[in-house]
């Protein structure tokens, strides 16, 4: 503890610098809050495990370790389940449907929070509104829009129409907010139009929650389900949440390479949060508390 | 749109519009809110008005035909495997809510409290919550295995049996319920930890003069100053239950015997399971969002009065 040479010493109003031995309650909490890790954490790295096991082996002995570290569960999984096409479309499917989320909300969270005109809070609120209502209560309907516009069974079917977000919406307008309108009307002076205003000036300003909007979306999307399920119709435009969930239920498909795939999929989110964990315990306070 | 004949100068704000802005300039605002508009439009509100209409039409193939009043809320209340649903669907949001409640702000203060390490397991505690649901179903589905289980294994290796989880009623639930707060508590106990750190420290420090113990002190100052927190996470979490349907998918299927089927499950198999029934669908739909719209005012009205406070 290098910080304990700079605290201020000990005084009748302050408890800085006081050093005690470890109280009881420190060790049970300590004790506490190692349970609760490993309770989170110990699953998935199980699975991890599990997945260099063989068949057999996960059947016969489920408390066992993998005897060997043969990449062989990976390999037949990939080959025999197309599981790069799946990935891919996932991929296509997240980064798409991210940029669009965040040029639909930061053009309208711009207009929201910086412009006066004639009717802007109703479209405020009209656009709040539609966090009541969640993809889980309008499923026919929505389906019935898609059908239409002829994008079932298509990767656009599942870019678009998640796309628009009022949590986005929310999000950019609280943020631009706080940008200076200073900082508009000098660009406006010199001539800049009101468009390249926005992507000149505007845009850069809000950098911080657009990346914290980026997090949130790459999260939402990588993980969709019930909305894929529903337009993804045959497996060339399946992303890994469908595949693995219709593949999870088969009885004919090994287990072993269920599990491979299962875990491959989660080392992109995994990744991120290991480099980005900052911003979404910042963006959890953003979207969280309101 | 009525939005655009609504008086727009709001009393004590600034009129952003000025005469000798070109007419190009006034219309940019309509420009830049125009593609979020027209998206929220097409696949939210115009599907929202279309499923509340349709919920009183009978639907063959998608199509709605021919005009039959109440009649689908009819079926719908008179349709045991709906009500069972129901219950199940209480049954859950109750326990879920109940726990996280208790157990994400036991999470938030012990963390709060801790200082060794607190960064790491601030991050182990939220991992779950970046895993897909899908993914946590298969997961836990793996793991609960009657025989090839490793919990299974373990209980068996203590002498305490196998409970069969996933095959027994009751304990489905419970182990439903149990696979939620895994997958979901991190994010609320980082909710309220947020809410904890903005606490005013001095009160706490002036506790500490008068001698307050600790467990008076959260009791006095920290759970009265942690309440408009812990209504939002109230809030949130009771949303996130009524919509609890992904990872059931693939955990139980909604077994068994339809003991963990949740009201989401009801609406999907009837929209997309043969033997299809979209009138079924659409009333339960209208009837799920009314609940919501509910939940989802009294949280705006909280919001409200925290704001002003």
């Amino acid at each position: 503890m290098t910080a304990a040479g700079i605290k201020p010493a000990a005084t009748w109003t302050s408890l800085g610098g006081r050093r005690r031995p470890p109280g009881t309650w420190a060790i049970v909490r300590t004790a506490l809050l190692i349970g609760s890790g490993l309770m989170s954490v110990t699953p998935i790295i199980w699975i991890g495990i599990g997945s260099f096991k063989t068949l057999t082996q996960l059947l016969g002995q489920p408390l066992s370790l993998p005897t060997s570290l043969s990449f062989a569960n990976y390999t037949g999984g990939f080959e025999q389940f197309d599981f790069l096409t799946y990935f891919r479309n996932s991929l296509i499917v997240t980064v798409c449907a991210t940029l669009l989320t965040l040029a639909l909300s930061a053009t309208a969270g711009y207009a929201l929070a910086k412009y006066n005109f004639r009717g802007r809070n109703v479209l405020f609120i009209v656009v709040l509104a539609t966090i009541m209502i969640p993809v889980q209560v309008i499923l026919v309907p929505i389906y019935q829009v898609v059908v239409d516009l002829h994008l079932v069974n298509s990767l656009l079917g599942l870019i678009i129409p998640p796309a628009a977000t009022p949590t986005g919406v929310f999000l950019m307008r609280q943020y631009f907010l706080s940008v200076p309108d200073e900082l508009i009307e000098a660009a406006r002076i010199d001539g800049s139009g009101e468009f390249r205003t926005f992507i000149r000036v505007v845009l850069p300003n809000g950098k911080p929650a657009l990346i914290v909007l980026a997090i949130i979306s790459v999260g939402w999307r990588w993980n969709d389900f019930i909305w894929p399920l529903i337009v993804a119709q045959s497996p060339n435009v399946y992303t890994l949440p469908v595949a693995l969930g219709l593949l999870s239920g088969e009885q004919a498909v090994p287990y072993n390479f269920i599990l491979a795939m299962v875990f491959a999929s989660m080392i992109p989110v995994l990744i991120m949060f290991l480099f980005l964990q900052r911003h979404i315990v910042r963006g959890i306070a953003m979207t969280g508390l309101k | 749109m009525q939005g655009l004949t609504a008086p727009s100068a709001i009393p004590g704000r600034r009129q952003a519009r000025r005469p000798g802005r070109p007419p190009r300039a006034r219309l940019a605002p309509y420009l830049f809110i125009l593609p979020n508009l027209v998206a929220v439009g097409l696949f939210s509100i115009w599907p929202m008005l279309n499923g509340v209409r349709e919920s009183f039409y009978s639907l063959v193939e998608g199509q709605s035909s021919s005009f039959n009043g109440l009649s689908n809320y009819h079926a719908l209340v008179t349709d045991a495997e709906f009500w069972s649903a129901v219950r199940n669907t209480l049954e859950f949001v109750v326990g879920y809510v109940g726990c996280t409640l208790v157990l994400a702000t036991a999470l938030a203060l012990l963390l709060n409290a801790q200082r060794w390490a607190r960064g790491l397991f601030r991050a182990s505690v939220y991992v779950p919550v970046l895993i897909s649901p899908v993914v946590v179903g298969i997961l836990w589905n793996w793991l609960l295995q009657p025989n090839s289980g490793v919990i299974d294994a373990l209980l068996a290796k203590l002498g305490l049996g196998q409970p069969g989880w996933l095959v027994e009623p009751h304990l489905a639930m419970l182990a439903v319920i149990f696979v939620e707060l895994w997958a979901t508590l991190g994010f609320y106990a980082l909710i309220i930890l947020g809410g904890l750190q903005a606490i005013d420290p001095s009160l706490f420090e002036a506790a500490r003069v008068d001698g307050a113990s600790e467990w008076r002190q959260i009791r006095k100052i920290t759970l009265p100053s942690l309440r408009p927190t812990l209504l939002i996470v109230l809030i949130l979490s009771t949303i996130t239950g009524f919509q609890a349907f992904e990872f059931l998918w693939t955990l139980t299927g909604g077994g068994p015997v339809g003991a963990t089927t949740l009201i989401i499950q009801y609406i999907y198999d009837h929209s997309f399971v043969p033997p299809i029934n979209f009138g079924l669908a659409t009333a339960a739909s209208v009837l799920l969002f009314l609940v919501l719209l509910v939940l989802t005012l009294v949280n705006f009205v909280i919001g409200r009065r925290r704001g002003a406070a």
